[in-house]
């Protein structure tokens, strides 16, 4: 399942395919139960982030992110998160609104993140360490039985474009080359 | 083994010196303190000797790196600093919050604790006011950390050195300079397992040759992150530790190498490869090593 639906890797625990939950983990020592989608942790406000966005809309399945654990100091992932959820990203892909240092989204295009705020309605529950709580929030989300938003959006990872063609085998990096000694001059120079 | 065509700067804080080519100056290592719960000043206190004693035995100077993650941690670890590091070493500090940063400069101003001051670090996340607080007390060093959150290879990391990628207004290395900071470290950004870890490590050569400014990182960073060495408990401290040879071996400067109470192996594996280097860099390109090289306290 983790091929099918989550293709983007990272850190986290895919359980029930057809569930409509996903738990996101700041600062807490909890494991959420068998019934959600997927939980997993979540530290920095920017490629974190990403990683969710991308590993939630590939499970048209999933409607509710329950945000909970204490907030990650600095960072601010989990309310950076939820600003993404109402606000989106500005012109310079920064999440509008967020609390975070470095709060942008570089990696994933506009539409996915579109998606992600049609789809996801984010619970915040950042602070609540109590198991008790965060599982009677999950039977909540269950209880209310969402219908699925359709077909999986599978969000394509921007890459840089690569401006060298390397031919040159002596190469490390296409701004340097390097002698069979090891001496390194910048290339074209 | 590499050495460089372009001019390398050599800096000097307190007496310690970080860059230069490859070969001449020992590897400086910055060793963490109170990264995890709340600050244990007595275990705190211990280490940091221990840092110290495993620096005079080696060479590789040794800096304390703070990690200041609440407002109320600010007063007691500046104490701390004051009462614990003799009064010519440098230290760093490492602090996240935006607002956090700008109180730890004001009081590091107001106690002339900034002439010994690291700072770390600057980075695309920088606000105005975090520009104009540096500018009134601006630290002898800083750190630039070279994160690009679009592209992670060397490419991305010089984009934002060079010109912020669209996220600043002008490049980190200017930025740096507006406020008034003439020593600059460059920390390459190492990224998670998936994220180009390994260009972390490939960029120093690149920026060394670009800019010629002292370079490194916290490769040890991506040891932590590799949850499949959970499989290998008790290879895990080693890795970590031997992950730092990666920075001398491609040219680097320091490394930021984690929790303080890890000197004690990270120390001797430093020093070893400072030596292999050295013998190379001075048989084939001439450089002869310090007086507090490695090379010259050990073998």
């Amino acid at each position: 399942m983790k091929q099918e639906y989550y293709p983007w890797g990272g850190e986290f625990t895919d359980c029930s395919p057809d569930g409509c939950v996903a738990v996101v983990l700041l600062n807490i020592e909890y494991t959420p139960p068998d019934k959600v989608a997927i939980y997993g942790s979540l530290r920095t406000e920017n490629i974190g982030i990403e990683k969710i966005v991308a590993n939630v809309i590939s499970n048209p399945h999933i409607r509710y992110i329950i945000i909970c654990g204490d907030e990650i100091r600095g960072h601010r992932s989990g309310s950076s998160l939820i600003a993404l959820n109402k606000n989106g990203i500005d012109k310079q892909h920064k999440i509008i609104d967020a609390p975070g240092a470095i709060p942008y989204i570089e990696n994933i295009d506009e539409e996915a993140i579109k998606r992600f705020r049609s789809q996801i309605q984010i619970l915040n529950l950042i602070g609540v360490k109590d198991k008790k709580t965060i599982d009677k929030t999950i039977d909540d989300c269950i209880a209310k039985k969402p219908v699925s938003f359709g077909e999986p959006y599978i969000a394509i990872q921007i890459a840089p474009e690569a401006k060298v063609n390397l031919t040159d085998k002596r190469a490390l990096h296409s701004k340097i080359i390097v002698d069979y000694m090891g001496k390194i001059k910048k290339r074209g120079e | 083994m590499f050495s460089f065509t372009k001019k390398q700067e050599t800096f000097d804080i307190s007496g310690i010196k970080i860059g230069g080519q490859p070969g001449m100056n020992p590897t400086v290592l910055f060793g963490g303190l109170f990264f995890k719960g709340e600050p244990d000043f007595r275990f705190a206190e211990k280490n940091l000797q221990n840092m110290y004693n495993l620096s005079k035995k080696t060479g590789n100077p040794a800096i304390p790196d703070f990690f200041i993650k609440k407002e109320e941690y600010i007063e007691e670890i500046i104490s701390f600093i004051e009462k614990n590091i003799p009064k010519n070493y440098p230290f760093s500090v490492d602090i996240i919050e935006p607002s956090l940063k700008i109180q730890t400069l004001e009081i590091l101003g107001k106690k002339n604790l900034l002439s010994r001051t690291i700072y770390n670090s600057i980075h695309v996340g920088i606000t105005d006011e975090e520009r104009k607080t540096l500018k009134k007390y601006t630290p002898e060093m800083a750190i630039i950390v070279a994160f690009n959150p679009k592209d992670k290879s060397p490419d991305g990391k010089i984009e934002v050195l060079e010109n912020g990628a669209h996220l600043t207004d002008m490049g980190l290395l200017d930025i740096a300079k507006s406020v008034g900071i003439k020593k600059i470290l460059v920390d390459t950004a190492a990224m998670a397992p998936g994220d180009n870890s390994g260009a972390a490590i490939s960029a120093i050569p690149v920026i060394k040759e670009e800019y010629g400014l002292p370079t490194g990182c916290a490769i040890h960073n991506v040891v932590e992150k590799s949850k499949w060495l959970n499989f290998f408990e008790n290879a895990r401290k080693t890795v970590d530790a031997s992950s730092n040879i990666n920075i001398p071996l491609f040219g680097g400067d320091f490394a930021i190498f984690g929790p303080v109470e890890n000197a004690e192996l990270v120390f001797p594996i430093i020093a070893w490869q400072d030596i292999l280097i050295s013998e190379y860099t001075e048989n084939y390109f001439g450089i002869a090593p310090s007086n507090s090289h490695p090379r010259r306290k050990l073998s």
